[in-house]
């Protein structure tokens, strides 16, 4: 499926007022990729795509980092279990999400370390009222490309959202169980049942069930379009807000139906559906990363983000041999029972990556395979769990991004190098240009 | 009162400071202690033309200033409590200054807001949450729809899930609401009903007795002497489907072999307690003649005559029953005229068909109309009362004609009128005005205090005590505009209705956040103890014994300390309660998972501080955390939370010693120490070691890796405890910091919003009417109900209400 400007530009167009943002003036002609490699095995003809998965509490980092740099790194324990995929991955040392730091709003580095891990912002301390944050990249792409594809964008997640009370010093619960921000004030949940997420991505029914369940939900959405615009007049402005957010919900769901009467029909995998959430820890994830690799290879959609678990759970892992809770083990104090828990904890992490990333490079595709034509980011916006620093952050960035990256290195960044700049890199690897994301100060070089 | 300080939510209106410079002669005087300190440390480089951060502190020096900056000082607070000011180079106050500082600011604002102009503020209009919202459908549809799995979970702000800011709509969330929508408008109505069901019961089977005969046909002959033979047959009424409420079909297939050529004639009957009255004597002894025991109570149906003659060509006779519920349902021979002889029937099967109304309850709800009216203004009666029902409201003639409208748009499309209205349920459903609880206001700017609109406040009832949508009365009473005038006795009538449940589950739960109970996972080898059953009883227990105290209009003190509590087998054991005598009302026995009343013999158990949900939801899975239990007491009963910990400080030291309980303490006394960590602490952790008598699951012990456990300590202000038992003590003496917190919660809760500073006079007003009705649940309800926040409102004049 070819990138066309063309339709990408009348597409934004038609998504009126939502969409209104102003580095889509900047979006110029596709891509001359100043450091794209002449034998690039990247063709126009296979996508790119990107997903982020985020791990919470923070890394053992002397566990993490590799003492060599370049080609022909050193794995150290953390990384051990992506030796596999190891010439596919950069591991990524120095960058730093700055907005998770206090900046006067005192405690509460979990819930910002989340917040702030995709959208480079600093999230406004509430325990409700006015919830503020920036928006993330993975929907700065998903609105910048939603035309060419059914869904946008795939939010998963293998935690439930919190059930009880602010969750960390002040911080309403969103915060730290929320990835994908779709504005400043609209965070998007994600999906924990792997059922549900299937059933979004590849619809129940056969295709002329579809069709007809989506022709009567648009006279439905129609009728209560046209039905509710005067309540507008009627309303104060925190009301018609929320009356807004119900009108663009609708506005996608017409948009999402206009595409898939447009783009040719998908066929349902051969896999059988999810029939709800796993009670083991690791099935789910694993499930969770199957629908990834499902919703590329179908082409469904080109942007995920993957929440393993919720920034600050404190998740027993006890099928690990880990029976205290993760955040309490990640305030380890130096001691060494604790640190070995939590590495045990990181490990456990690094496997599920690994599954994704040889999942994803067992799927040939055109010259290659699904992982080459993929960016996948990993990592967590705190660095050691016991200091909360958010410099110095455990990332990595596997595949090859359709010849745009050049993995199998480890790279060191400026101490101080924003997180952000990194998004901004793999943005423009989906042809997206933008002049700035949160706190970003340009692109990372180095990466392909 | 920490907890409402620098909440200021509701928007820039102007509003007044009420307190003239007199009224001030009671209360807290700044201009003596707070004036200097400011003078002392701040002002030098806070003042002139360029004040440092362009922050000017001068001229602070009364109260009502203190009042008037308030967004300034709580800037000044913050900064002093970090630590950040004054900057390290500069004099620095000491701790018990900073403290006395703060407290007398507090103070300040404390006095003022209690004293403040009443201010109802405005709630952000709802979306129903996936409580509410299957409830809401349920008493709109009368279907159950569990969108638990569907539905992403509610976002929650200030301790609740039904908060307006907070609830957000999702695309994924809509398309969950349309998929919902189609689910459930095809389960209350059907287009094509199914067919009834028919059930027969062959002759071999009818009673009397039973037949030798191979011949699928069964004789009767009441020439016979036989009763085997002569019948009357019946079957069995339950295998039938009789049933009081709805009708059916009863019928015999059969034919009949005579000599006589007379007609033979046959009744169908019923008998058996569902008769209410019977056919008279004198009918029964005319068709089956003289005195017929074995018709006594009968009641006839219908006679036939039987005109087949042979097994090939068998006749079927058949009456209708509306609403009985027979015993049994039968055939009998009418007696021939007097000197004829007895036919011999023979009769292959009774069978029933029915109920002849297949579609659902909710169908005929939904659809029924006033018979004798033109169709159209059924379909508008019908959807009307759809429209009232569904967005809570009298609705307008144009809503209801774009309806109307839309409905025959489906017809003309190809629809059957029943698959019209399913879509029509099915935009209520998708409708804003049914997923939002939407307050339409004319003067939505107008900053003057006003009441609601009587059905929004029917609404907010109904939301607030049953998570549901108003019932007819209370959108009738809003109708007539009665509802305000009526608030104690419907608050009376809702509160006894089972519905009332919901509150207990919503609010108590969510209040003492014992949901999270459900996701907990204690390490089972530590405490083997812990699993499903017992989960789920420490989670009822809670609700049974909170649902108490709402039923017999208990004092809510008792929830701090009482004599009573709800146990079942795995509990009582887990407690230690299994065999205790004496003043029980009679001995206690436990029969598995069933819950019982029982009446605690110590104060080692009773109310919320010593139930084992508590106590499991605030440890960590392998130990107790005493912090986790003295912030959660600190915060979910007494309303006053510590502040958070301040960035970049490890929680606790720890040198590669088993954590024991004996340790823990050591090492929390340590911490205390540490002049950063002790000011919070000090408040914190006495309250969770007066609980270190029970373990990370609230099982009770008195030794904790073989030391014994010590319960004892001091509060910061000096007041010694020795256990569990004196803190209940200290907490129900301080009762007026727990009735506050629980009415801010439960003010919360109703009203959808957090609560600000504006909010205190309220909160004031509740919890003196508290004091005066006894501590009563149902006083703290209805005052809530009549409060400001409640039953009144107010415009915003600013466009962007998120910064204040």
């Amino acid at each position: 499926m070819a990138n066309t400007t063309i339709s990408r530009r009348k597409m934004l167009k038609g998504l009126g007022v939502t969409m209104s943002l102003p580095w889509l003036e900047a979006m110029g002609p596709l891509n001359a990729w100043a450091d794209q490699p002449t034998d690039s095995p990247a063709t126009k003809a296979v996508p790119n795509r990107m997903a982020f998965l985020y791990v919470p509490n923070g890394k053992n980092m002397v566990d993490w980092t590799p003492q060599k740099e370049g080609v022909g790194y050193d794995l150290p324990a953390i990384l051990k279990p992506l030796s596999k995929v190891q010439s596919k991955l950069q591991v990524l040392t120095g960058l730093t999400a700055d907005k998770a730091r206090a900046h006067g709003s005192g405690g509460g580095d979990h819930a910002r370390a989340l917040a702030a891990f995709l959208t480079g912002a600093h999230p406004k301390k509430t325990d409700g009222t006015d919830i503020r944050n920036g928006i993330s990249v993975d929907q700065v792409a998903a609105q910048a490309m939603g035309g060419q594809v059914r869904l946008p964008s795939l939010e998963l997640g293998a935690e439930a959202g919190a059930m009880a009370g602010n969750c960390d010093s002040g911080y309403s619960c969103v915060y730290s169980s929320t990835m994908s921000w779709r504005s400043a004030t609209q965070p998007l949940p994600k999906e924990v049942n792997p059922k549900l997420a299937f059933e979004r991505l590849f619809g129940s029914g056969n295709r002329g069930d579809r069709a007809r369940r989506d022709a009567a939900r648009r006279s439905i959405l129609d009728f209560v379009r046209e039905d509710s615009k005067d309540l507008n007049r009627r309303l104060s402005a925190n009301d018609v807000r929320k009356l807004d957010e119900y009108f663009t919900a609708i506005r996608d769901i017409e948009l999402r139906i206009e595409r898939a009467a447009k783009l040719p029909p998908i066929e349902a995998p051969d896999y059988p559906a999810p029939k709800g959430v796993p009670g083991n820890y690791e099935e789910h994830i694993r499930l969770m990363c199957d629908l990834i690799v499902l919703a590329f290879q179908a082409d469904v959609t080109r942007v995920s983000t993957f929440v393993l678990a919720n920034e600050g759970s404190n998740k027993p892992y006890p099928f690990i041999k880990v029976s205290e809770g993760h955040h309490d083990l990640s305030h380890h104090g130096g001691k060494a029972e604790k640190k070995e828990k939590i590495r045990s904890i990181n490990i456990f992490h690094s496997r599920q990556l690994a599954y994704l990333l040889e999942k994803l490079d067992s799927v040939r595709e055109a010259e290659g395979t699904l992982l080459d034509h993929s960016m996948i980011a990993y990592g967590s916006a705190n660095s050691d769990g016991n200091a909360h620093n958010h410099d110095n952050l455990p990332i990595l960035l596997a595949g090859g991004g359709c010849g745009t990256l050049k993995p199998g290195r480890h790279v060191r960044y400026a101490d101080e190098t924003p997180l952000a700049n990194l998004w901004i890199s793999m943005l423009n690897r989906m042809d997206i240009k933008i002049a700035q994301l949160g706190d970003s100060t340009g692109g990372l070089k180095h990466l392909g | 009162m920490n907890r409402l300080d620098g909440w200021g939510m509701m928007g820039t209106l102007a509003f007044g400071f009420a307190l003239g410079q007199s009224a001030w002669a009671a209360g807290p005087d700044f201009s003596r202690g707070g004036a200097a300190f400011l003078k002392k440390h701040c002002v030098e480089c806070h003042s002139g033309e360029n004040p440092k951060a362009e922050l000017s502190l001068e001229g602070f020096t009364d109260s009502a200033s203190v009042v008037k900056g308030r967004k300034t000082f709580e800037k000044v607070l913050r900064m002093l409590a970090l630590g950040e000011m004054p900057p390290k180079k500069k004099p620095r106050p000491t701790v018990g200054e900073v403290g006395a500082f703060t407290e007398q600011v507090k103070a300040v604002w404390d006095f003022a807001d209690r004293h403040a102009k009443p201010d109802p503020g405005r709630v952000t209009m709802r979306r129903l949450n996936r409580v509410e919202y299957r409830n809401t459908v349920r008493d709109l549809l009368g279907v159950d729809f569990d969108p638990t799995e569907s539905f992403p979970s509610d976002d929650i702000g200030h301790g609740f899930d039904n908060i307006g800011e907070v609830l957000t709509l999702s695309p994924v969330l809509m398309e969950r609401y349309l998929d919902a929508a189609e689910t459930i408008s095809k389960r209350v109505i059907v287009v094509t009903p199914p067919k009834p069901a028919v059930r027969y019961l062959a002759g071999i089977y009818l009673q009397p007795g039973g037949s030798t005969t191979k011949d699928p046909f069964r004789r009767m002959d009441q020439a016979s002497e036989d009763a085997k033979v002569a019948g009357p047959f019946t079957g069995p009424g339950g295998y039938f489907k009789l049933t009081d409420d709805a009708e059916l079909f009863f019928r015999a297939t059969l034919y009949a072999e005579t000599t006589s050529q007379e007609p033979v004639r046959v009744a169908l009957y019923l008998q058996g307690g569902g008769v209410s009255k019977g056919s008279s004597a004198a009918e029964l002894a005319k068709v089956f003649g003289g005195d017929s025991p074995r018709m006594k109570g009968a009641k006839i149906l219908k006679t036939f005559e039987i005109s087949a003659r042979e097994a090939k060509a068998p006749q079927i006779i058949e009456v209708k029953i509306s609403r009985v519920a027979a015993a049994n349902a039968g055939i009998a021979l009418v007696k021939p005229p007097s000197g004829k002889p007895h036919a011999v029937l023979r009769i292959r099967h009774l069978s029933t068909e029915g109920p002849l109304e297949t579609r659902p309850q909710s169908h005929r709800m939904l659809l029924g109309a006033q018979t004798g009216t033109p169709p159209a203004a059924q379909q508008r009666e019908i959807i009307t009362r759809l429209l009232r029902r569904g967005y809570r409201r009298t609705p307008t003639p144009a809503e209801i004609d774009r309806v109307v409208a839309f409905a025959a748009a489906q017809m003309q499309a190809g629809l059957k009128w029943e698959a019209a209205m399913q879509k029509v349920v099915q935009v209520v459903l998708c409708s804003p005005k049914f997923l939002f609880r939407v307050e339409l206001d004319d003067r939505p700017t107008a900053p003057e205090p006003r009441a609601i609109d009587p059905f929004h406040l029917a609404s907010r009832l109904s939301y607030f005590l049953w998570s549901s949508m108003p019932d007819d009365t209370l959108l009738d009473l809003a109708a007539q505009g009665q509802l305000t005038a009526r608030l104690d006795a419907q608050v009376d009538r809702m509160l006894a209705d089972a519905r009332a449940g919901e509150l207990i589950r919503n609010f108590m739960q969510q209040w003492l956040q014992i949901q999270r109970l459900r996701t907990v996972a204690p390490d089972t080898k530590r405490f083997p103890a812990f699993n499903e059953p017992l989960r789920q009883a420490m989670l009822r227990e809670t609700e049974l014994f909170c649902e108490t105290i709402m039923k017999e209009d208990r004092s809510l003190l008792e929830l701090i300390d009482a004599d009573f509590t709800f146990l079942n087998a795995p509990l009582a054991k887990h407690y230690g309660i299994s065999k205790t005598g004496g003043e029980q009302p009679r001995p206690l026995k436990f029969k598995g998972a069933e819950f019982q009343r029982v009446l605690l013999t110590d104060r080692k158990r009773g109310g919320l501080l010593t139930q084992a949900s508590v106590l499991t939801v605030t440890s960590n899975p392998t130990r107790t955390s005493p912090v986790k239990r003295g912030r959660w007491v600190l915060e979910q009963i007494l309303g006053s939370p510590p502040p958070p910990p301040p960035p970049d400080v490890p929680e606790l030291e720890e040198n590669g010693e088993t954590v024991t309980a004996d340790t823990l303490r050591r090492r929390m006394e340590i911490h205390r120490k540490n002049p950063s960590c002790a000011n919070c602490h000090a408040k914190m952790d006495p309250i969770g070691f007066a609980l270190e008598n029970y373990d990370a699951i609230g099982g009770y012990r008195t030794q904790d890796a073989g030391q014994d456990i010590d319960a004892s300590g001091e509060f910061a202000d000096g007041t010694k405890f020795a256990g569990p038992e004196d803190l209940k003590t200290i907490i129900s003496q301080r009762k007026g910091l727990f009735v506050r917190c629980l009415s801010e919660k439960m003010l919360t809760f109703a009203i959808g919003r957090g609560l600000s500073y504006r909010d205190r006079p309220a909160v004031e007003g509740i919890a003196k009417a508290l004091e005066a009705g006894d501590y009563k649940f149902s006083v703290l309800v209805k005052q809530i109900v009549k409060s400001e926040p409640f039953g009144r409102r107010r415009g915003i004049q600013t466009k962007n209400t998120n910064e204040d």
